[in-house]
């Protein structure tokens, strides 16, 4: 894993997402894509070297760096959405992308369709998981339109996204095939 | 010289940073938003940049737009002002009274971004305490109340709009004596609770922040009623929505308001 390489993409991400965003928010919710999403699912897709440990003739994944990189992530979203309860989406992006990394040893998202319904997917988890912990702080109030138009907006954006993602971190995602 | 890997076991690890995460989720807020007030004071340049792209591309106001809102806005102001001015010379026609806003300090402050969606309406701005602005002071722009302040740092501070789900402003309708707690909804608009049917509301009337002692010493315009229909789950009363009188998504300058500023700051 490329560390330094990383830092800079999550700290891109972060201000892109909190100031760049609103040119393409649609409707009056200003839903925006979630670019810490997209990072999110990348990583927990792509980030997994192959372990030292693995049996012979095969090989396992480390989830080690994908476990990392998602409550990295989850820290950077919640820094970069000012005044959100801190915290929230550092567990949430975590527990998500930590279980997306382990089902991923089992399961391969290929192509586009299916790395944009794990967006999906993960984005529903992730909002849902966010807006609980966050009601539970009184912060804000769960809006499940919000979330769901969130995921989706970000599952249509964000395998496009993972070519830049893979070229800047020097990461060759056709060795992750089955 | 052979690189020294800490292995640690994956369970491990991922509980540490769960740790890592409640704490930070059950630490205090006033600690745990310096995080987010170092995040846009570091990165202020570009988020100013990345706003002033947005509100370029998005919204072509026609020219004199502005200007035609604020003149309205003043004027909305002055007459309720003048209004007031009437009461209180009839109530003390004896009695020395001071003029509304004299004394108070006007805080120019850019807008540094905004979160703007279904369930936060704010804005973060580039002046904080060291500046004169306070928790709770009113904030204006185009010559109208958007919000009150949320959360100051020494050189920023967290603005939440009127139509904030969890902002709740006092507000008045033009033209009635009755007051009530107007709430958000995050849709670009708020609403006035608890309104008989009996008033005669109608849609165009203005709405005015009511003043609040050492915050606003006379009612300033905060929006307009957009919409003033039956209430669906108690018919007695009017479901009325208020819209801001200005674009909150377009504004770039506000002016957060201290009545009783350090002599440096006054009027």
């Amino acid at each position: 894993m490329r560390w330094l390489r990383f830092t800079v993409l999550v700290v891109v991400v972060a201000v892109l997402q909190a100031g760049f965003l609103d040119r393409i928010a649609l409707t009056q919710l200003n839903i925006k894509p979630d670019l810490f999403l997209v990072l999110l699912v990348f990583f927990a897709l792509y980030g997994l070297p192959k372990s030292k440990a693995a049996p012979a003739g095969g090989y396992r994944f480390d989830i080690s760096p994908a476990i990392i990189t998602s409550f990295v992530i989850g820290f950077a979203a919640d820094i970069a959405v000012i005044g959100s309860a801190m915290g929230t989406r550092m567990l949430s992006f975590g527990i998500v992308g930590s279980l997306l990394a382990y089902l991923h040893r089992v399961i391969a998202a290929r192509k586009m369709l299916y790395q944009a319904f794990v967006i999906f997917v993960a984005g529903l988890a992730a909002g849902l998981l966010h807006g609980f912990l966050t009601s539970l702080k009184g912060a804000a109030v769960l809006n499940f339109r919000l979330i769901a138009c969130t995921a989706l907006y970000s599952a249509i954006l964000g395998p496009f996204l993972f070519l830049p993602c893979a070229w800047w971190m020097r990461i060759r995602t056709h060795q992750f095939r089955r | 010289m052979a690189r020294k890997h800490i292995k640690v076991a994956q369970g491990m690890l991922f509980i540490w940073l769960m740790l890592a995460g409640l704490i930070l989720l059950l630490s205090p807020q006033n600690i745990t938003g310096k995080f987010g007030f170092a995040f846009a004071r570091i990165f202020r340049w570009p988020l100013t940049i990345g706003r002033g792209i947005s509100l370029a591309r998005t919204y072509q106001l026609p020219e004199g737009t502005t200007t035609k809102t604020e003149l309205e806005n003043h004027l909305a102001n002055l007459a309720q002002q003048l209004l007031q001015e009437h009461q209180r010379v009839e109530e003390f026609a004896r009695l020395r009274v001071r003029f509304p806003l004299e004394g108070a300090a006007l805080v120019p402050a850019s807008v540094v971004t905004s979160l703007l969606d279904a369930s936060r309406s704010e804005l973060v701005i580039n002046m904080g305490r060291d500046d004169g602005v306070e928790e709770h002071q009113f904030v204006l722009a185009n010559n109208s109340i958007i919000g009150t302040v949320l959360r100051v740092e020494p050189r920023q501070a967290r603005v939440r709009l009127l139509t904030d789900p969890a902002s709740k402003i006092e507000a008045r309708i033009e033209n009635l004596k009755i007051y009530r707690v107007m709430y958000g909804t995050g849709a670009n608009s708020a609403k006035i609770p608890n309104i008989s049917r009996k008033h005669k509301i109608t849609k165009g009337l203005r709405v005015f922040a009511c003043t609040k002692p050492g915050f606003l010493d006379t009612p300033l315009i905060i929006g307009t009623v957009t919409k003033c229909v039956k209430d669906d789950e108690k018919p007695l009363l009017w479901d009325i929505t208020v819209e801001p009188v200005c674009d909150i998504q377009t504004l770039t300058r506000v002016y957060t308001i201290a009545m009783n500023p350090p002599q440096e700051l006054r009027l």
